[in-house]
């Protein structure tokens, strides 16, 4: 066999794969340096303000086996999913409604997008004598956070979609229905996804705070709890948690996009 | 044979609301009146902005009109109000845009598919349908093609057979080959003449180019610059099947050329 004959039956690596790897590589090195300085830090200016690394991880071991960190883990998510759940529908569903009055719409523009700018954190108090010190002023923090980047997001969205597929799809004998489902909905999908980046990292932080100030479970409790007993370690395995937590759902975010939005056109690589 | 008309437009007026910063608006149509005979492939000429995209606009009903009344079956359809407008008059009038409005989420069959799927009219009948005529213009192997895949003939010939394949008795068609180079251009209309031969639709086609509307139609209407009004009218009685490509040797053709261009301004 000679070597002409290797060469074809055994192909290069490409460019793009080589060029992958070098981002790999590059995150990882990235990730490892960021750990050494971590470490450098907490044995600089000591435990109290700086946990050490590799306590935050035994910390995060030891409470995960003992049961109680998964419990804490499992009460945002429940939070944070169901406060999800609440403003995703209503941002969702305004917008819908909306387009069918639009004279309506031109009248209460102005104070949705006026009620963009009140600071939600500072309402909790209120939610607290209003909704009392069960889930409900949290569920009203998480609910309010999500509904606003999800609201304008799909407002913005209908108004974008092209009237010409909407004129189409009415020749045809589309219902309003069916043209909601159909052409707005699969229109907007990109706006939507844009926002659900930001809401969904977004209700897990609002919970965490929301947690801080009321209840006594959940990852903001832990993390409060741990900062009220000088417990350092605690906070940043809190801190952590978290951190990994919005990580995984912005990666399940990712996939979830890719397969709803493969008809996109992309950049294609050229082959080999 | 006495022409039934199928369509009727009489006194038909255009002319856009009034915009802050637009002078005030002059009238696109004034007064259009014609017939659209049953079986008819009527071609419609003018200039470019005589408004015949609005006309059609309004023939498919998406667009009101500012005065007059159309027919169709000699039923009164309302278009000066956009609560009563029908779009697509319950599926009797089909529309090919200028635009294909193919859905970029769809696939080449998806968007063939799309009208049945809403009419809830989707079986194995109609599905046979339609690959027929993704078949028929020479769509098969792209049938699980999303439209930026898809070259511009093609996406045309995807958008004609979606509005072919719920079978509408009356087709629309604006200008929907007139992106495309000269030799798909002639496929298209080749396509499209042998589809039609077999279906026998009322067509009302607009184009700007006096060949095509030549070419393809019974009866050739031009209309003049805005407001568009019929400026002339010409019986075609070349023979068909007609060759396309061969049609220009046509004594006949020669004839409405020259008589069609001295009205064309």
């Amino acid at each position: 066999m000679t070597s002409r004959e290797t060469a074809l039956a055994i192909p290069e690596p490409s460019p793009v794969w080589r060029g992958q790897f070098a981002i790999t590589a590059g995150r990882i090195g990235l990730a490892l340096a960021l750990l050494a300085a971590w470490k450098l830090g907490a044995d600089a200016v000591g435990p109290l303000y700086v946990a050490d690394p590799i306590g935050v991880f035994q910390r995060i071991l030891g409470d995960t086996l003992s049961g109680g960190l998964l419990r804490h883990v499992y009460v945002t998510l429940r939070l944070s999913a169901t406060g999800f759940a609440i403003g995703c529908a209503f941002g969702v569903a305004l917008p819908f409604l909306l387009r069918r009055m639009p004279r309506l719409t031109r009248a209460v523009e102005p104070y949705i997008m006026a009620s963009v700018g009140v600071p939600k954190y500072a309402l909790v108090p209120l939610f607290i004598l209003w909704f009392g010190i069960d889930d409900a002023p949290k569920l009203w923090l998480v609910g309010l956070l999500v509904f606003y980047p999800i609201f304008i997001a799909v407002f913005a969205g209908i108004r974008n979609v092209d009237r010409g597929l909407i004129s189409m799809a009415r020749v045809v004998g589309a219902s309003e229905a069916a043209i909601s489902r159909e052409v707005i909905w699969n229109s907007l999908l990109p706006f939507f996804f844009a926002a659900l980046k930001i809401a969904l990292p977004r209700a897990i932080s609002a919970a965490i705070i929301g947690e801080f100030l009321v209840g006594n479970e959940g990852l903001g409790y832990m993390i409060e709890y741990s900062r009220q007993n000088f417990d350092t370690t605690g906070v940043f395995a809190g801190v952590v948690v978290a951190m990994a937590l919005v990580l995984v759902i912005n990666a399940a975010l990712a996939r979830v996009d890719r397969r709803l939005n493969a008809w996109r056109p992309v950049e294609r690589h050229m082959e080999p | 044979m006495a022409a039934v008309p199928v369509l009727e437009v009489r006194g038909l007026s255009k002319r856009f609301a009034e915009r802050r910063g637009r002078d005030p608006s002059s009238w696109v149509i004034k007064d259009l009146s014609f017939t659209v005979n049953d079986g008819e492939f009527l071609t419609i000429i003018g200039p470019s902005g005589s408004g015949k995209t609005t006309l059609l606009n309004m023939l498919a009903q998406i667009d009101t009109a500012s005065g007059g009344e159309l027919f169709f079956q000699s039923q009164a359809a309302p278009i000066d109000d956009p609560k009563s407008l029908k779009p697509g008059l319950s599926r009797k009038i089909g529309y090919v845009t200028q635009e294909d409005n193919l859905l970029p989420w769809r696939t080449t069959l998806q968007n063939v598919l799309f009208p049945l799927l809403v009419q809830r009219r989707l079986d194995s009948e109609t599905r046979a349908r339609a690959e027929s005529l993704i078949l028929a213009v020479g769509l098969a192997g792209f049938e699980n093609h999303y439209p930026h895949e898809l070259s511009g003939g093609m996406r045309k010939r995807a958008s004609l057979i979606r509005t072919l394949v719920y079978d509408p008795p009356v087709i629309l068609m604006d200008e929907p080959f007139g992106a495309l180079d000269a030799e798909t251009r002639a496929q298209l209309q080749d396509d499209l003449l042998r589809l039609w031969s077999l279906g026998r639709k009322t067509i009302v086609f607009v184009t700007h180019d006096i060949a095509e509307a030549i070419a393809l139609g019974d009866r050739t209407l031009v209309l003049s610059r805005s407001p568009a009004r019929i400026a002339g009218e010409h019986a075609n009685t070349i023979p068909r099947p007609r060759d396309i490509r061969g049609i220009m040797t046509h004594p006949q053709f020669a004839v409405l050329y020259q008589r069609i261009r001295g009205q064309v301004q």
